[in-house]
């Protein structure tokens, strides 16, 4: 699996148009993209449960793009602090969000301020006063380290340039014995060169 | 997953994989290239 982009892939390139592109998702969501978004792409791919998705804003899951299911491995804990890195509109972080109940928070990190806007509003909606949102990158997560019980991510980390800076920052916001749950994608195969210079394949 | 356990993470698994490009335009160059969705466990020691 490669790990790190090509060192002349114009990493600032890569990083607009990932904003770009989730931008769009996150004011139109059912858009002409070449990724599957919605509640019933969830249930029915990735497993999650269509009824709790229901019970959910439609802001929140219309514009859910991610690639596996992290709630699938276990319940995150009542009154945990979790993290959910690159929580897009907050499909994930609102479910998060009500297994850690109350006495929990959940933080959802996104660099893109549409998604931001909309995980904000989608937890208005559904009273979630245990629900934070801040603007980041996950090359530089804007938490204290040692601050988290739980790190999720759903379908983000394969789209940062380096993912040992980004898994380093998952390791330094956790608590010890603290766990990372994250749904992304890997390659069976070596990319060729070309793709890995494809800026489209990595947005995707 | 090599990465995950050389910065200090214990029981790193996958746990569970998906196929999420299935029927998308993009199904063909992810069975090209074998990708998939996984779910992936760590742990901080």
């Amino acid at each position: 699996m490669a790990i790190a982009c090509p060192l002349d892939l114009d990493t600032r390139k890569l990083r607009d148009e990932i904003q770009s592109i989730y931008s769009q998702v996150a004011r139109g969501p059912s858009g002409d993209f070449h990724f599957h978004r919605g509640p019933a792409y969830a249930a029915s791919l990735l497993g999650y449960d269509a009824a709790l998705l229901a019970t959910l804003p439609e802001e929140s899951t219309a514009s859910f793009a991610g690639v596996a299911n992290p709630h699938r491995m276990g319940p995150v804990p009542e009154g945990a602090v979790v993290v959910d890195i690159g929580c897009g509109a907050g499909m994930d972080l609102l479910l998060a969000a009500r297994s850690v109940g109350p006495r929990g928070r959940a933080i959802g990190i996104d660099m893109t301020e549409a998604m931001a806007e909309k995980a904000r509003g989608a937890a208005r909606a559904a009273g979630f006063d245990n629900v934070e949102v801040r603007l980041g990158d996950a090359m530089s997560l804007p938490l204290e380290a040692a601050s988290a019980d739980v790190v999720i991510s759903n379908g983000v980390l394969n789209l940062t340039p380096d993912k040992s800076v980004a898994y380093g920052e998952v390791f330094r916001v956790l608590r010890p014995g603290g766990r990372f749950l994250y749904g992304d994608i890997v390659v069976a195969s070596e990319l060729s060169e070309k793709a890995r210079r494809d800026v489209e394949l990595w947005t995707g | 997953m090599e990465v995950l356990s050389s910065i200090g993470f214990k029981d790193v698994n996958v746990a569970e994989r998906f196929d999420p490009f299935r029927g998308t335009s993009k199904e063909g160059t992810a069975r090209k290239y074998g990708v998939t969705g996984v779910n992936v466990f760590a742990r901080k020691p």
